[in-house]
């Protein structure tokens, strides 16, 4: 029941990242539809909306909305678009695969996306470690530049763009938006308050708009389908069009999976054109169905579960990234946990009170435990410091992000915790056996 | 809590800064209900229920602080960045359902705040534990205890307890460390607001701090081998609001709460930077910053800081009179009376043209005033006050950068006072150089200039046939003369300021000076009397309503506006204390 | 635990861009408003030209973009990537998030120390190789998944990373 590939549909194929190949297939007509079809702006902007498109980099935001919010008038100030492409929560391997693999699909979303906002400079902002990804849209840029579709007056339409990856250089925080903004600027990635929001004053105090790598790539579609096109596809009309899901952990066949928005979380899992079941028949523990920053889902919770952004706000976490991280019955959760806040400990980046000494306190405590030296009232603990980092404590969503395994891992897990803190080992898997030893 | 708001920091009402915060605003009286509402100035805010009437350009904090309500906060500060990084001032926000940061709550008309709820409470114990598990609680041996917003927030607004049962945070190698000519970095007590850094980006514009490192490891820091040295940088550690950044002068000199504080004009330059004096049994301790947005805000420079250790230097403790050529001891009024004799006797035999009179740039308006009357009585225009140039010495006030070049600070208000030569009079260079030769030189300062120490400028000085000077600390000219009169210093006496803007600020007296030592104008005014003039119950505010009455542009001195830059609080003057 | 990044090390000879390295800067400040906005990529040109970026590289660069050497630091300290002293030829960067932590990535990387006979931030005696621990590299279906400086090798085991490690072209002799 695989259905029709459309962001993945050239991977795999030969020669997927040069431009010869990427034209033969239908590329770069979207935007000579757009630029010599007489599109405004503002079509553009609207196909987008009646798309029903929501961003694919973690929130969930509708897309055309977000375009919506950049003033008429901006000032004299330029517009800038930047492509987030900062991939780097824990789980999440999309965006990697698309750049590496059919770069000018995502080119073209931007140059469409750009043309929407009259932006005339954009950048992609590519995580430090895609040395591959920069490599391939640097040369993928090159290509488009030669074929007239960026720099001045691309297609005669009399609309210029320019468009320049710029690296980072190893944060997570960075990929969100304000602190992608602050690190564009050559600064430490420390988020932003808000307000003033991106679209009023964002890079260079200039307003901008922050997209996704998937998110633009959707516009190319949207574009040559139609935005009733993709609003069709997708559980119902509040999350709509293709989905990029990445599945990991123990898992037969982990992968990138395209299907429509709302994919049921069993079927990705288990189906055969995507996760093909568990390694070994094992059984699934717990499920992270949106990178590491979602609350985890237990076997039960993951019975019908919509992989969209409402049927997983349903089950209290989130769709996030789509990154699916399975775990099965070997699985210690506290040993889970206790990664994960390393993570979180290792990433904040320091600035707000509650984050920068509850993610490091997390992590001590879930360590002890781990360690076999964790006290029950040690469980409390973690709730507690969670609890007081979360909900507007921070400038950004950072803390809420770390807080989200930790909280949900003892609400759904707490014996688990007192088993180990209790007896000093793991409940279950190769942990279990031994007493552990600090 | 309830007092009513002060006029704030502002010494000149009326011109625009936070200070002027407190002044009841909106529609004028007598404006018809059916006219178009006029352009309203001010945004009315509620706070726990009490609308306000606030200025449209305050932050919310300063806008609670207006209607008495404390927002505790560690990284806000008035003229620095909003940052909303320390979490400590959250509160509620009518129609928003997630807790918000005061400070970086966009104030508009019709906003509700809620400062007391439960949430709110808890927000801020839970922001005070996170902020002290690794904070290295060494009150007892830190210098900034007493004026430590760790402190204060936690007493006030802390659980006063925690869970916290792990190893604290170390930092090797950053802490008790040098890392400017004044400021001693300890990276443990550090609570990451970045004030410091702010500071030295957007005030001094020199950016010697950063952080470094992320997350629970981020430290604030200089890049190797290029310390915090900019002209102002003690005030990094003035904002730090912890015992992090502390100024190397003070540390283990004095609990801070020991200190009295008196308001007082930096004598160190032109720019006459606003302070407070802090002294304790007639010692001073240190100068801090007084507020005074229209001078040096909340600001000082380190050369003006630092020359507080001057005030407790003194070699002359009696007077003296040269007898046979050595000087001996004597009362002042014996001391005082040999003067007037000297003087008396050059009026009745080569005529007063024989006297010169020296006022100086580090007197005050009065004392120059005073010694400019006293020549004038004994019909004298042999006057003058001079000031050596410094290098340019900058300070930002709330709006610009002023500058300053003296080494004295009222050189202005010394010639304001008419101590100037007269028409057909001669100054100082007409005596150094030659052309005049008085019999007589009285000089009120006697650390007037760099002359004083110069041998061939003190020996033209000392070819008068008797030279009086009044001094605190010996020098080549307080060797030479045949009397020395003790006189106080800054900490010691009061009067007022001008300075390079005009503008005329009062210094008030930390201590009475240690007797016989009495203030330059207490000196003059015996001398006066000595020459029957004046009246021996003359205090500065005497003389302060006499240049009122005859010194040009002075009319109007006196009034609220003198009393300075700017009401302290107890403790820190940051912040808090701003309005 | 996360290994601090404090201190920006001298290398004790003046860091001057070759220059093509120049070139390159010129190039790169073209595409932004700001100078500043230049200083992540001028970063990584400085570390493509020496390998790492000493004090006086960080110096050099905010010479060249007209930034307090202390932003450079802050900038330089905040991102993990940056070289803050000079490393193998073959940087291992392991990954030890959550997907690769669960296809046993803390093994690899206990194999990778036993192996090269270092320590997490440590580099060999023959400067042949480096190892890191670093979080998620977006390798979570092939994992673990590890980087040998900007190669990813996906998934490796035990075995494979003796393969890869044999298989690395070794330096010239020192």
């Amino acid at each position: 029941m695989a259905e029709e590939k459309v962001l993945l549909a050239r991977v795999g194929k030969k020669d997927s990242r040069g431009i010869r190949g990427y034209m033969d297939d239908g590329g770069y007509k979207a935007l000579k539809t757009v630029l010599t079809g007489g599109w405004t702006p503002e079509k553009l902007t609207d196909e987008v909306k009646r798309s029903g498109l929501r961003g694919r980099g973690g929130a969930g935001f509708p897309t055309g909305m977000k375009w919506g919010f950049v003033p008429k008038d901006t000032k004299g100030k330029p517009v800038y678009l930047l492509c987030n492409a900062d991939e780097s929560e824990p789980g999440t391997f999309k965006d990697r695969l698309m750049m590496e693999e059919d770069p000018h699909q995502v080119i073209e979303g931007i140059i469409l996306s750009a043309y929407a906002l009259r932006c005339r400079t954009a950048y992609i902002y590519i995580r430090g470690e895609f040395y591959l990804g920069a490599r391939v849209l640097d040369d993928a840029l090159a290509e488009a530049r030669r074929e007239g579709f960026l720099g001045e007056n691309i297609l005669g339409s009399g609309y210029s763009l320019d468009l320049w990856v710029h690296r980072g250089a190893g944060a997570y925080i960075c990929g969100e938006e304000t602190g992608l903004i602050e690190s564009l600027e050559g600064k430490r990635g420390q988020p932003r308050i808000k307000p003033p929001f991106p679209a009023v004053s964002g890079v260079f105090a200039a307003p901008t708009i922050v997209n996704n790598v998937e998110t633009l790539a959707c516009v190319v579609h949207i574009v040559n389908r139609g935005a009733e096109w993709f609003a069709k596809i997708g559980r119902n009309e509040k999350n709509t069009g293709p989905k990029l899901y990445c599945l990991s952990g123990p898992v037969n066949r982990p992968g990138v999976y395209e299907a429509p928005m709302g994919l049921q979380m069993k079927e990705l899992i288990f189906g055969d054109a995507y996760g093909q079941g568990m390694k070994n028949g094992r059984k699934v523990k717990v499920v992270i169905p949106g990178g590491a920053s979602a609350a985890m889902l237990t076997p039960d919770e993951i019975e019908d579960c919509p992989l969209d952004f409402d049927g997983l706000a349903a089950k209290k976490s989130m769709l996030g990234s789509a990154a699916i991280i399975v775990m099965n019955e070997d699985t210690c959760i506290v040993n889970a946990a206790q990664n994960l806040s390393k993570f979180f400990a290792h990433e904040s980046c320091g600035q707000c009170t509650p984050c920068r000494e509850g993610t490091p306190w997390l992590h001590t405590v879930l360590t002890r435990i781990e360690a076999g030296e964790g006290r029950l009232e040690d469980i409390d603990l973690l709730e507690r410091i969670s609890n007081q980092m979360g909900n507007g404590m921070t400038i950004c969503v950072f803390s809420d992000a770390a807080i989200a395994p930790v909280l949900s891992s003892i609400a759904k897990f707490r014996e688990e915790y007192r088993h180990h803190v209790t007896e000093k080992r793991c409940l279950v898997g190769p942990g279990a056996a031994a007493l552990v030893t600090a | 809590m309830s007092s009513a708001p002060k006029p704030g920091g502002d010494p000149k009402p009326g011109v625009p800064s936070t200070g002027d915060a407190g002044k009841p605003s909106g529609a004028p009286p007598g404006t018809p209900p059916s006219a178009p509402p006029p352009d309203k100035k001010t945004f009315t805010v509620t706070f726990d229920g009490k609308p306000i009437e606030v200025p449209k350009d305050v932050n919310l904090i300063e806008a609670a602080k207006l209607a008495g309500i404390e927002i505790p906060h560690f990284c806000f500060h008035p003229r620095l960045s909003v940052v909303g990084q320390c979490r400590m001032c959250l509160v509620e926000v009518e129609g928003i359902p997630k807790i918000q940061a005061a400070c970086t709550t966009p104030l508009k008309d019709g906003l509700s705040i809620k400062t007391k709820t439960e949430k709110v409470v808890q927000s801020r114990a839970a922001n005070m534990e996170f902020l002290l598990i690794n904070h290295p609680l060494d009150c007892p041996i830190c210098d900034q205890a007493g004026e430590c917003k760790l402190q204060d927030n936690s007493f006030g607004y802390g659980d006063q307890k925690s869970d916290y049962d792990e190893r604290k945070r170390q930092y090797p190698g950053f802490d008790r460390t040098l890392i400017g000519p004044h400021v001693i970095a300890d990276m443990t007590r550090c609570i990451q607001c970045t004030r410091c850094i702010r500071f030295c980006q957007e005030i001094a514009g020199t950016g010697e701090l950063t952080f470094l490192d992320r997350g629970g490891r981020t430290l604030v820091w200089t890049h190797d081998g290029k310390p915090l040295a900019n002209d102002w940088s003690a005030c990094a550690a003035d904002v730090c609001p912890v015992g992090a950044l502390t100024a190397r002068e003070f540390r283990f000199r004095s609990r801070v709460w020991y200190l009295q504080k008196t308001a007082s004009v930096c004598p160190g330059c032109n720019i006459g930077c606003n302070i407070s004096v802090e002294t304790q049994n007639s010692v001073v301790y240190r100068f801090l910053p007084r507020l005074n947005p229209e001078v040096n805000d909340y600001w000082l420079c380190d050369y003006g800081r630092f020359s507080s250790e001057k005030l407790n230097q003194r070699d002359i403790e009696k007077a003296t009179v040269r007898e046979n050529g050595e000087p001996k001891d004597a009362i002042v009024p014996v001391a005082v009376q040999r003067i007037a004799r000297e003087i008396r006797q050059t009026i009745e035999g080569p005529g007063p043209g024989g006297l010169f009179f020296l006022g100086s740039a580090h007197l005050s308006n009065e004392e120059n005033f005073l010694l400019r009357k006293l020549a004038d009585h004994l019909a004298c225009g042999n006057r003058d006050a001079t000031v050596d140039r410094s290098r340019v010495r900058r300070m930002k006030s709330k709006t610009e950068w002023i500058e300053g070049d003296h080494f004295g600070a009222n050189f202005a208000g010394a010639k304001d006072m008419g101590m100037s030569p007269a028409d057909g009079g001669y100054g100082l260079e007409d005596v150094l150089s030659g052309k005049a030769s008085p019999e007589v030189v009285f000089i009120a300062d006697a650390a007037f200039g760099e002359a004083v120490n110069n041998p061939d400028k003190v020996a033209a000085l000392r070819r008068a046939r008797f030279l009086a000077v009044a001094g605190r600390t010996a020098n080549a000219l307080t060797r030479a003369a045949d009397v020395v009169l003790p006189t106080a210093s800054l900490a010691e006496r009061e009067g007022t300021f001008t300075n390079v803007q005009g503008r005329v600020q009062k210094f008030s007296r930390a201590f009475l000076p240690k007797p016989p030592i009495r203030a330059a104008w207490e000196l003059i005014l015996l001398l006066a009397e000595a020459l029957d003039f004046g009246d021996r119950n003359w205090k500065p505010d005497d003389l302060l309503r006499m240049i009122e009455a005859e010194v040009a542009d002075y009319a109007g001195v006196q009034g609220d506006e003198l009393a300075g830059g700017g009401f302290m609080k107890k403790g820190l003057f940051v912040s808090t204390g701003a309005l | 635990m996360s290994h601090r990044r404090y201190s920006v090390e001298e290398s004790g000879r003046p860091a001057v861009f070759p220059p093509e390295a120049l070139q390159r800067i010129d190039a790169i400040l073209a595409r932004y408003p700001t100078k500043q906005a230049a200083l992540l990529p001028v970063l990584w040109v400085a570390q493509e030209t020496w390998g790492w970026i000493s004090k006086e590289a960080a110096e050099e660069v905010a010479r060249i973009l007209d930034l307090p050497p202390a932003h450079v630091d802050g900038v330089l300290t905040f991102y993990t990537m940056y070289n803050l002293k000079p490393v193998g030829r073959h940087l291992l960067q392991v990954c030890t998030s959550i997907s690769c932590h669960l296809a046993g990535a803390e093994r690899l990387l206990e194999h990778c120390q036993k192996k090269l006979g270092i320590g997490l931030e440590e580099t060999t005696p023959d400067g042949e190789f480096s190892l890191v621990e670093v979080e998620c590299i977006a390798g979570c279906d092939k994992a673990p998944s590890i980087m040998v400086n900007d190669t990813y090798f996906e998934p490796v085991d035990e075995k494979r990373l003796d393969e890869i490690l044999q298989s690395l072209p070794a330096g010239a002799a020192k």
